[in-house]
This record gives structure tokens, C-alpha cells and sequence, in this order.
């Protein structure tokens, strides 16, 4: 699943990013850190499809629905 | 001479620690990616050494024009023959985002052997929070100095001023280390040290559930933007009023000093009834400085980049262009430079389309002025509020609204449907403003249209002086140079009902929009020679400007692309002449289409 689909107050660990073809935005979410491994959250959902806003480490950031896909979760993990 | 060259994640607080290290006043603000120019300044402890505040990269593979450009800059400057030292600021509290950033220009900094250090910054909120950080854990890790620093507090900043001072290159581990490591190891260094302070993302979350609920972040919204429109009016009108009585006072103090004839004359058309009708303003350019500044620095712009990032989607922009918007109500230029954060070259130019529509300062006056002529000063609603604030708001809507309907049409017509632009924006924490850098800036901003009033509308003003005085030494304004002028471009403005006094004006408005009014306050000045200084307002009414007219001025001036810096800009920043002069061009008819038939219309009642 990917994290856009994540719920908000859940975590899940990162799997993998989505870097096909030297897709830019994939390479900034692993440079500002969503690598495997790495517990991300989801903190807020704003209405009518707005940018959703997840949380790393001590860092938030609002990803909208495209970029967020490009992270892929391992299975739910109850926070 | 020795540089030392501030380097670091977005928002660590580079241009903070910058402020600190060379006692100067750059502007911080509380948004990712705001720095635009590299600034620089002496170091404060040893002016010998140059610091250098280097715009925020989260690393060294740039998504948009503005890292392309910060990174370009650092490198050029590490390859530079000349002794440098790289400081890399990273935010202690978010650590993580900063590592691999850090890692990458370690190594680039060990293969020019240059000394790289890091200034491990916000410590006082880590203090403030009772977290701790094993800072000897992480200087053995990083197998480079680290050293603590606050920029908010100054703790720990003249340490790191001896210690950027005495650097001094030496073995680095990172010097060889591929790409593939060195995102390991930066993962291996956050996992180990960043302070574990859910605390932090939780006290931040709590103000977000409020400000990005799916209700209450809308009301948020509206409200904090009504009450931004509204304060830029009122609370500036009490300094406005003072600005206008003093150079009114001065002016019947000054002028009767001077002996009557020709100069007497040009001290009170040009210098008090130009000038003078121009600097009222400059305290509402203040104001909107100031609550702009305010408002990036408590960190709620980027949550406003995100409320807004669906609805710009629908006009071909994104949130991103939120700040640049914004930025363009107080003026284009500075929008034009916000506008670099944006990674998509479409959806720039697609912002570049929509800033010059965007209300900015320099059609205030003209505004402020044909309102003041056009409306009464009454109240409606039960003195709950002003028509004139009313009817000003309604002009800024009207340019907000049609700003993003033609960069909706634009992007419709733009040839390449390219893929949608990803959107990823760091929420920064929420912070109390920093007072006096925005000060600061708010006061330079205002500096620089005195600045400009002295210059361009200075020699301007006395130009038109010059044209209207002449031949005939002001007795007949219709028989001067400036009326065979007017009367010669007449056409082009006789259907909007305006007459050649106001063709001038525009005309001369080419140069900068609050050019007109400076022009006009001259025309008028020596139309009345023998009056006693008397605001221009009062003047323009007694001419007998209908209300037609007046519409169709302040609709041509929503519109047109008044500016000679704007268009410069524009043609820098898009790499595109026939991009600005295409605008330009655009913007002329369609500004005029409008006034026209804005003009017939109200004509009709
Ligand atoms: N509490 C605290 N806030 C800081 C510190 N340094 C910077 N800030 C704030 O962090 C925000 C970003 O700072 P700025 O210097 O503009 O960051 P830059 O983007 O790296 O240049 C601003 O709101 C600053 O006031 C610090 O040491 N402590
Ligand atoms: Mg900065």
C-alpha cells in the first residue's frame, strides 16, 4: 500500500520509493530521508483532496496524492 | 581574506545565525526555500572574514531553478583558488532532514580541501524541550566539528565564530564516499542520535488540526486573509493622514520662502504637489511589509500553500505559487524571486503570468486616489463599514480573480500538457515572529520606494513640470509642450472619457504605476498656480472626473503591466524576452478592452 493511504494517527514503516526512471520527486523523498526502514505517519488529512500532511522523525511534510504514492509501506503496523 | 560559506537544509536558520555572525539584518522567514540571493557580510569578530548565507538545499540533486542555482553557487565557490571554510547549519530538532545534505558537502568540501564544520543550530529549543543530544556521539560519527549554536538566543555563536575563524582542513571521512553510502550512513546517524521529540511534531500537529481542518482551516484562511486586507488599510490610515498633514504643512511653511516666479512655482507643483502626492503612500507599503513578514515567520504561509495547492491547481498553478502570489500584492519583483522555489517550469511561468495582475503596492496610490475622488466618505451597514474600504477591497478581488483566470486561460493555451509537478513542501514549525528582522525589512521596502521617489518619479515629475511649464511660464497649461503632447495621443484614451492630462499621466506611468500620480499632482499643481497647496484629491474632483472614467482608470490599471522593473524581471527570470514583451503587449490591449468597456457600462446608469 502506499502512503498516501495511510490513516491519519497511523505509521507504517517505509518499503521502498518509487524511483523509476530518475523520477526527481523520488529523489528528493529519499534525500530528506523516506528510506526503507524508515516509520513514517500521517498526521492530517485536509478535505477536498488537499495536500495530506505526514509526519518523519520530527519533520512534516505535506505531500500531495501523486508524490505520496511513491511511497510504498510495508504492511499496517498498529502505532 | 578568508570566505566562510553558510550552507544547510531549508529553515535550519541559516539566514538567522548569518544575522548573528555579521550583525546584520538579513530576512529570515519561516518558509522553506525563501533565501534567494547569496548575501553576504564581514564576520562581526573578524572582518577579515567574509560569511556567506547561501540559499537552503535539501541536497546536492536540485529539483527547481533555485537549487540548481544555490548548488551551482556553492560549487563555483568550493572550486574557488581562495582559503573558504563550509559551515553546514543543521536544525538540531529535525535533524534527520538535513544528514544527507551534510554528508554530500562534506565530501565535496574534503575533494577541495576546504575545512567543513557543522553548526548544530536551535538548541535552545531542544534545552527548552528537555531532550537531549549525545553532541560527542554525533562529532564521532561525523568525524568533523560539531559545534552547538542558537540563533534565537546567540548561545554558543562566539564559540563557533573562534572556531570558523581558525579551521583548518583536515582528513575527512567522507572524502571518497559513494552516494549509496553516504545516504546509508546519514540514515545510520539519524536512527542513532535525533532526539526522539514526538513532543515536538505533537504540540505542531495540535495547531494544525485547527488551522487545516477541513472546516476550520477554511474559516482560518478567510478570516486571516480578510484581516491581512483590512489591516493594510486601517492601521496604515493614521500614519498616512500624519505623512499628508506634515508635507502639507511643510509645504505652506516652505513655499512662501521662496521668492515668487519660476522657482516658487516648480517647488510647489513638482516637488510638494508630485512628489509629496507619492510619499503619502509609503506607510501602507510598510504596513503590508510588515504583516506579510509576520505571517511567513509564524509559519503559517505554508500551511496556506497547502489549504491553496487544489483550488490553484484548477487556474494551472500550485500551492507553491501561494507565496509568490501574495508576495506580488506588495509588489512583483520580490514575487517574481519567490517564484524560483517552484520546480516545474510551467507552473512558474504560468505564476510569472499571474503576479503582474496581482494588486500590488504601486497601484495603491492611484487607487487610494481615484476612490478617495470617486466615492463618499460614508459608512454602510450601520457604520460597521466604509464604502471607500469596501469598494478597495472589491479592486483587489477584481485583480486577485482575474490574475488566476488568465493564468487559467494561459495554461489551457500552453502548448506542452506537461506531467503535473510533484508537491512536497516541509511544514516548518510554528513560531512567535521575530520582530525586528521584519522591521527591518519592512523599513527597507519602504526605503527603496523613497529611494525610487527620489530617483525615477524625482526625475519624472520634473520632466512633466518642465513640459507643462513651458513655453509660456504656467499661465496657460492648455498652450504648453505637455498638452501638444497629450493632445497628440489623445485618441488612444478619449474613448475610456479621460482627456490628455490623464494620457500623460498613463504614459508616464509606463516607467512604474505610481508614476501617475506624481504626474497628475504636477499637472494639476500648475493648472492652479495661484491655489494654496490643496491635496490632489480635492483637485481632480473640482476638474470634474466622471464616474465612467474614473472606473475605467482603475480598471486599466488592475490590468496593465505598468513597470519597466517587472518586465525586466520577467525577461531575466523566464530566460525569455518574447515571454515579457508578449506579456507586455497582452496585458496593454487587454487592459484597454476592459476600461473600454467598463466605461460603456457605467456610462449606461
Ligand atoms: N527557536 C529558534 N528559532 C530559530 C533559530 N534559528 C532560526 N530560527 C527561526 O527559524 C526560522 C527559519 O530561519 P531562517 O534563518 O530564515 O532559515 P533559513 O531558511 O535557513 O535561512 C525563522 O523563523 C527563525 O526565526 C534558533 O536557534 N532557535
Ligand atoms: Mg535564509
Amino acid at each position: 500500500m502506499s502512503l498516501w493511504s495511510l490513516s491519519v494517527g497511523a505509521s507504517a514503516s517505509v518499503s521502498s520509493v518509487a524511483s523509476d526512471s530518475g523520477n526527481v520527486a523520488a529523489q528528493r523523498l529519499i534525500d530528506i530521508g523516506f528510506r526503507k526502514g524508515q516509520t513514517v505517519s500521517c498526521l492530517l488529512q485536509p478535505g477536498f483532496g488537499a495536500p495530506r500532511v505526514f509526519a518523519l522523525g520530527n519533520a512534516t511534510y505535506s505531500l500531495d496524492k501523486e508524490t505520496a504514492d511513491l511511497v510504498i509501506l510495508t504492511d499496517d503496523r498498529p502505532s | 581574506m578568508k570566505n566562510v560559506l553558510l550552507v544547510g537544509a531549508p529553515n535550519s536558520g541559516k539566514s538567522a545565525l548569518f544575522n548573528r555572525l555579521t550583525g546584520l539584518q538579513h530576512k529570515v522567514a519561516n518558509y522553506p526555500g525563501i533565501t534567494i540571493d547569496v548575501g553576504s557580510g564581514a564576520l562581526r569578530s573578524d572582518p577579515r572574514a567574509q560569511v556567506w548565507d547561501f540559499p537552503g538545499t535539501y541536497s546536492l540533486n536540485a529539483i527547481s531553478g533555485e537549487e540548481e542555482l544555490a548548488i551551482d553557487a556553492l560549487r563555483s565557490a568550493l572550486a574557488d583558488e581562495r582559503p573558504a571554510v563550509v559551515a553546514m547549519v543543521l536544525d538540531a530538532t529535525r535533524l534527520e532532514k538535513g544528514l544527507t545534505y551534510c554528508l554530500q558537502v562534506a565530501r565535496e568540501a574534503a575533494r577541495s580541501k576546504k575545512p567543513f564544520l557543522v553548526l548544530l543550530n536551535m538548541m535552545d529549543i531542544l534545552e527548552h524541550n528537555k531532550l537531549v543530544l549525545d553532541l560527542d556521539g554525533l562529532r564521532a560519527s561525523l568525524g568533523v566539528p560539531v559545534l552547538p549554536v542558537s540563533a534565537r538566543t546567540g548561545d554558543g555563536v562566539e564559540a563557533a565564530e573562534v572556531a570558523l575563524v581558525s579551521a583548518s582542513a583536515t582528513q575527512s571521512p567522507w572524502a571518497d564516499t559513494p552516494d549509496a553510502l553516504i545516504e546509508g550512513s546519514a540514515q545510520q546517524i539519524a536512527d542513532r542520535f535525533v532526539p526522539q521529540g514526538e513532543l515536538l511534531v505533537r504540540r505542531q500537529a495540535k495547531i494544525d488540526n485547527w488551522l487545516l481542518g477541513t472546516a476550520s482551516g477554511g474559516v482560518a484562511f478567510v478570516v486571516i486573509m480578510t484581516l491581512f486586507f483590512q489591516a493594510i488599510f486601517t492601521w496604515s490610515a493614521p500614519l498616512m493622514d500624519g505623512v499628508e498633514a506634515f508635507i502639507l504643512g511643510l509645504g505652506a511653511w516652505l513655499v512662501p520662502l521662496v521668492p515668487e516666479g519660476i522657482f516658487a512655482d516648480f517647488f510647489e507643483d513638482a516637488v510638494f504637489g508630485g512628489l509629496g502626492a507619492f510619499l503619502v503612500f509609503v506607510p501602507q507599503i510598510f504596513v503590508l511589509t510588515l504583516i506579510i513578514g509576520a505571517l511567513e515567520d509564524s509559519g503559517y504561509l505554508a500551511r496556506a500553500a497547502l489549504i491553496c495547492h487544489r483550488p490553484l491547481s484548477y487556474f494551472g498553478l500550485s500551492g507553491k505559487s501561494f507565496v509568490p502570489l501574495l508576495s506580488g500584492v506588495a509588489c512583483a519583483i520580490p514575487a517574481i524571486y519567490a517564484a524560483r522555489t517552484m520546480s516545474s517550469r510551467q507552473e512558474r511561468l504560468m505564476t510569472y503570468v499571474a503576479i503582474p495582475l496581482m494588486p500590488c503596492s504601486a497601484r495603491l496610490p492611484v487607487y487610494a486616489l481615484l476612490i478617495t475622488v470617486l466615492i463618499p466618505d460614508t459608512t454602510a451597514f450601520g457604520g460597521l463599514v466604509g464604502w471607500q474600504g469596501l469598494v478597495m477591497s472589491g479592486i483587489y478581488f477584481f485583480g486577485i480573480v482575474s490574475a488566476l483566470i488568465v493564468a487559467a486561460v494561459a495554461s489551457r493555451l500552453g502548448e506542452s500538457e506537461s506531467r503535473k509537478q510533484a508537491f512536497i513542501l516541509e511544514l516548518p514549525a510554528y513560531r512567535t515572529p521575530n520582530v525586528w528582522p521584519i522591521i527591518h525589512a519592512s523599513v527597507n521596502r519602504a526605503g527603496h520606494f523613497i529611494q525610487k521617489a527620489g530617483s525615477i518619479i524625482f526625475t519624472v515629475t520634473v520632466v512633466v513640470w518642465f513640459l507643462g511649464y513651458f513655453p509660456n511660464g504656467g499661465e496657460d497649461l492648455s498652450a504648453s509642450w505637455l498638452a501638444t503632447l497629450g493632445i497628440w495621443i489623445q485618441p488612444i484614451f478619449e474613448p475610456l472619457g479621460l482627456d490628455w492630462r490623464y494620457g500623460v499621466a498613463i504614459l508616464a506611468s509606463f516607467l512604474a504605476r505610481e508614476v501617475f500620480v506624481g504626474t497628475l499632482g504636477t499637472i494639476f499643481g500648475i493648472e492652479n498656480a495661484d491655489d494654496d497647496p490643496a491635496p490632489l484629491a480635492e483637485r481632480i474632483t473640482e476638474s470634474g472626473l466622471t464616474a465612467a472614467s474614473g472606473a475605467a482608470l482603475v480598471v486599466f490599471f488592475t490590468i496593465a503591466l505598468q513597470c519597466v522593473s517587472t518586465v525586466a524581471l520577467l525577461a531575466r527570470e523566464s530566460k525569455s524576452t518574447g515571454f515579457a514583451m508578449r506579456l507586455l503587449l497582452s496585458y496593454l490591449v487587454l487592459a484597454w478592452i476592459a476600461a473600454f468597456a467598463v466605461h460603456g457600462l457605467v456610462s449606461l446608469f
